[in-house]
C-alpha cells in the first residue's frame, strides 16, 4: 500500500480526528490548522463538524482558514481540508463535562479517520484528547484506544502504547495493574519481547539503529541484590538475551536516572517495568510535549498524552505544542515508510 | 544560642569524592556564600587530597571554625587515622568514619555544632569492620538514643529548590511495598513531617500530597485496593489530627508546577515514586535531609562515588545545597523554639 502524500509529493496527509468537543479539543484542532511547523510536515485532513471546529478558532482567537471537501475526494490541494460530517450542533455540547453527545461525537470522527487510513487514504491518524467516560457513554464496552482500534479495523496484532518525549520513546513492560503484580508479570520473554516491539517500531519511524535502556524493578536497580532480585533474575538475563541477539540495549538502571541518562546520552527509547516508572518522569520533563503513540499498527497514529483539561475549556490558553508533537511524530513515521515504499 | 554554630561535616569514606568535595566547597565559599562549618577528618589525607594546589587548612575547635573560615579550611582532627587509598575502600578506615558521624552527632547534640552535614558512606568496608546497621540513617537515630535521647523513627526527606518529598518505604524490594505499608506507618511518617516543616522548615501550616500506590492511585479500586484500604484512612487520620494532608494523589500528575504549587511537601509510597521526580526537578541540588531526629543532619543525595574519585571531576553542588539547607534549618529552629 502506497502512503498518500501532498500533490508535490513531499508532505504526508495525515487526518486529524476532532476529539472530545466539551474540552480544549476544539481549539488544539484550530491551533494544529493554523500551526506553520505542521504545516512544514504534513497536510491535515481533520475530521469533525466546521461548527465546532469555528468554535475552537474563536476560542483561540483564530481566524479558521479551512476548506471543506466532500467525504472521500480529497484532492490534491496543498492546504489543510476539513471533511465535515456536520455531526455536532454547538448547542449540543456540555462545556466541561463527559456526555454520550460528545463521546459519540469523538467516536465518529476517530472510525471515520480510522477507516480513511485504512482504505490508504491518508498514511496516519491523529486525534485531539478523548474522554474516556464520554467514550463508554457512546462505545459501551469502549476501554482505551488500542483495544477500539482492533476491534473497529480488525485486527489481530499486538497493539502497543508509547509515550514520546522529544526524541525519546518510553514502553512499558507491565501497565494498568496493581503495583503488587508488577514483580509477579515480570519474565525474560516478556521483557525480551517489549524490546523487540520497541525496536521494530522505532525502526518504522525512521530510526536506523535503535539504542535503548532498560529500568530495573527496584530502588538503585537492587543494588546488586541487597533489595530484590528481579534485576539479577530477570530483567538483566533479558538485556542478555537482546544483546545477544544483535539489540543495542543497555540495563538494568537505576530509575531515578535511567530517563536523564537517555536524553543526556541520545538513547531512543527507556523500557521500563511499570506504569508510573515511567509516566513520573516523563510528564514531569516534559508535560506540556508529551505524545502518545500507539505502534504496531499498520499506519501510525498519535495524540497528545495530556486529556481534555475540561478546566480551561474554551479560555484559549490551551498549549498545542504536545498535539504538534503528535503530528510531526506521525509525518516522521508516515514519510519513513513512503520512502521504505511499504506501509507503515 | 546553639544553633548559631557552625556546621559540623562529617568526611564520609575517604576513598570516595568526599574529602574533594568538602575541599571543592571550602575553596568556592564565597561564590557560594557557604556558612561557616568545619570538617572532621584526618589533616594529613585532607592535605593529601588537596594535590598539588596549596590548601590552607586550620586545625581547629568547633568554637573557633566561624573565625577562620574565611582564610582556612577548618579542621578539627580526628583520633583515628585515615589512610588515603583514592577509589579504594578499605575497612581499616572504619574507625575514622565512624568517629568523624559520631563526633558531629555528639558536637550538635552539646551545642558545639549547628547541625550535622554528612558526606557518603559505603556499607561494605564498615561491615567488613564490624558496623551492623543499615545505613547511615538508622545509624544516627541509634546514637541519639545512645544520647539519653527516645527512640526515634527517622524518616528521610529529599529536599530541592522546587519539591520536597518523602519516601514512606525506602531501601526494599518493590514488591514488598504493598505488604510493608500500612496506615500507621503513613500516618507516624507524615506527622514527623510536618513537625519538622513546622519546626525546622518555618512552614507554619504544613500542607502534605499523599500520592497512591497504584497506577491513576488504583482508578477507584480497578487497579489495586492499597489506595483506598490503606492510603486513604490515613489521609482521613492525619486530617483528624489537624494536619492539612490530602490524597491518594495519582503519582503520575502530583510533581507538574501547577500541582506542586498546592503543597509543601509530598509523601511518597516507595524509594522511585520520590527519587524519580526529585532527580528529574534537580538532580545536582537535591539534599537529603533526615526528619525525626532531636538533632538537624543534611547530606548530598550522591554515593561515595569510587569510579571517579582523585579524578577531579566530582561536583559539589548538592554538599553546597546541604550544608546550605543545614543552616536554614538551624536558624530557623532558633527562631521557632
Amino acid at each position: 500500500m502506497n502512503v498518500k502524500v501532498d500533490d508535490a509529493g513531499e508532505r504526508p496527509l495525515i487526518a486529524l480526528a476532532m476529539g472530545d468537543p466539551a474540552g480544549i479539543s476544539p481549539e488544539l484542532a484550530a491551533r494544529l490548522i493554523a500551526s506553520p511547523r505542521v504545516a512544514a510536515a504534513a497536510r491535515l485532513v481533520v475530521i469533525g463538524d466546521r461548527r465546532i471546529l469555528e468554535g475552537g478558532a474563536k476560542a483561540a482567537g483564530l481566524m479558521l482558514g479551512i476548506a471543506t471537501v466532500e467525504s472521500g475526494v480529497i484532492g490534491p490541494a496543498a492546504s489543510p481540508v476539513l471533511i465535515d460530517l456536520r455531526n455536532l450542533d454547538p448547542a449540543a455540547v456540555t462545556v466541561g463535562e463527559a456526555t454520550l453527545t460528545g463521546g459519540t461525537f469523538a467516536v465518529e470522527n476517530f472510525s471515520y479517520a480510522l477507516r480513511l487510513a485504512e482504505a490508504g487514504q491518508v498514511a496516519a491518524v491523529c486525534y485531539t484528547p478523548l474522554n474516556k467516560k464520554a467514550m463508554r457513554f457512546a462505545h459501551p464496552g469502549y476501554d482505551d484506544e488500542s483495544r477500539f482500534i482492533q476491534e473497529l479495523l480488525q485486527l489481530t496484532g499486538r497493539i502497543k502504547e508509547f509515550n514520546v518525549l522529544d526524541t525519546v520513546w518510553n514502553a512499558r513492560v507491565t501497565s494498568h495493574i496493581p503495583l503488587k503484580d508488577v514483580a509477579g508479570q515480570l519474565s525474560r520473554e516478556a521483557i525480551l519481547a517489549e524490546i523487540r516491539l520497541t525496536v521494530d517500531c522505532l525502526k518504522q519511524s525512521g530510526v536506523e539503529a535503535p539504542r535503548l535502556l532498560v529500568a530495573g524493578l527496584n530502588p538503585h536497580a537492587g543494588d546488586g541484590g541487597s533489595f530484590g532480585m528481579e534485576e539479577i533474575d530477570i530483567i538483566g538475563p533479558a538485556v542478555n538475551a537482546a544483546v545477544a541477539d544483535g539489540f543495542d540495549v543497555s540495563g538494568p538502571l537505576p530509575a531515578d536516572t535511567v530517563f536523564l541518562t537517555a536524553l543526556r546520552d541520545g538513547y531512543h527509547a527507556v523500557l521500563t517495568m511499570y506504569h508510573d516508572q515511567g509516566q513520573i518522569a516523563m510528564k514531569l520533563i516534559g508535560f506540556d510535549r508529551g505524545v502518545t503513540m500507539l505502534g504496531g499498527l499498520p499506519f501510525p497514529v498519535c495524540t497528545p498524552a495530556h486529556g481534555t483539561a475540561y478546566d480551561i475549556a474554551g479560555e484559549g490558553i490551551a498549549n498545542p505544542l504536545a498535539s504538534e508533537e503528535a503530528v510531526l511524530l506521525a509525518a516522521r513515521m508516515a514519510t519513513a515508510a513512503h520512502n521504505r515504499g511499504g506501509s507503515a | 544560642m546553639r544553633n548559631r554554630a557552625p556546621l559540623a561535616l562529617t568526611v564520609g569514606d575517604p576513598s570516595g569524592i568526599g574529602p574533594e568535595i568538602a575541599i571543592d566547597a571550602w575553596r568556592r565559599r564565597k561564590e557560594f556564600a557557604l556558612p561557616a562549618f568545619y570538617l572532621l577528618a584526618d589533616p594529613d589525607l585532607i592535605e593529601s587530597r588537596a594535590g598539588s594546589s596549596s590548601l590552607q587548612i586550620a586545625l581547629v575547635a568547633p568554637e573557633e571554625a566561624e573565625a577562620r573560615f574565611s582564610d582556612a579550611l577548618p579542621l578539627v582532627p580526628l583520633a583515628a587515622r585515615l589512610i588515603d587509598k583514592c577509589g579504594i575502600p578499605d575497612r581499616a578506615n572504619a574507625a575514622g568514619i565512624i568517629e568523624s558521624i559520631d563526633r558531629a552527632v555528639e558536637d550538635t547534640l552539646s551545642g558545639r555544632a549547628g547541625a550535622v552535614v554528612t558526606c557518603p558512606i559505603a556499607k561494605k568496608p564498615l561491615y567488613d569492620a564490624g558496623f551492623r546497621f543499615p545505613g547511615h540513617t538508622e545509624y544516627l537515630a541509634h546514637l541519639a538514643e545512645r544520647h539519653g535521647h527516645a527512640a526515634a523513627m527517622p524518616v528521610m526527606m529529599l529536599a530541592g529548590p522546587d519539591l520536597r518529598a518523602v519516601p514512606v518505604t525506602i531501601h526494599i524490594a518493590l514488591a514488598e511495598v504493598p505488604k510493608a505499608l500500612t496506615t500507621e506507618l503513613i500516618v507516624r511518617t507524615a506527622a514527623i513531617t510536618a513537625n519538622d516543616l513546622r519546626g525546622r522548615f518555618g512552614i507554619a501550616k504544613p500542607r502534605l500530597a499523599i500520592s497512591g500506590l497504584n497506577p491513576h492511585a488504583g482508578e477507584g479500586g480497578a487497579m489495586g485496593r492499597e489506595d483506598l484500604d490503606i492510603i486513604l484512612p490515613a489521609v482521613l487520620a492525619l486530617q483528624r489530627q489537624g494536619i492539612d494532608a490530602f490524597g491518594p494523589l495519582p503519582a503520575d500528575t502530583m510533581f507538574h508546577p501547577r500541582a506542586r504549587a498546592t503543597y509543601d511537601a509530598a509523601l511518597c509510597m516507595y524509594h522511585d515514586q520520590a527519587l524519580i521526580p526529585a532527580k528529574a526537578l534537580a538532580f545536582d541540588e537535591t539534599v537529603n535531609v533526615t526528619l525525626g531526629l532531636p538533632f538537624i543532619r543534611t547530606s548530598p543525595d550522591h554515593g561515595t562515588a569510587f569510579d571517579i574519585a582523585g579524578k577531579g571531576v566530582a561536583r559539589c553542588g548538592s554538599l553546597v545545597a546541604a550544608l546550605k539547607l543545614a543552616r536554614q534549618l538551624a536558624d530557623n529552629e532558633v527562631t521557632t523554639a
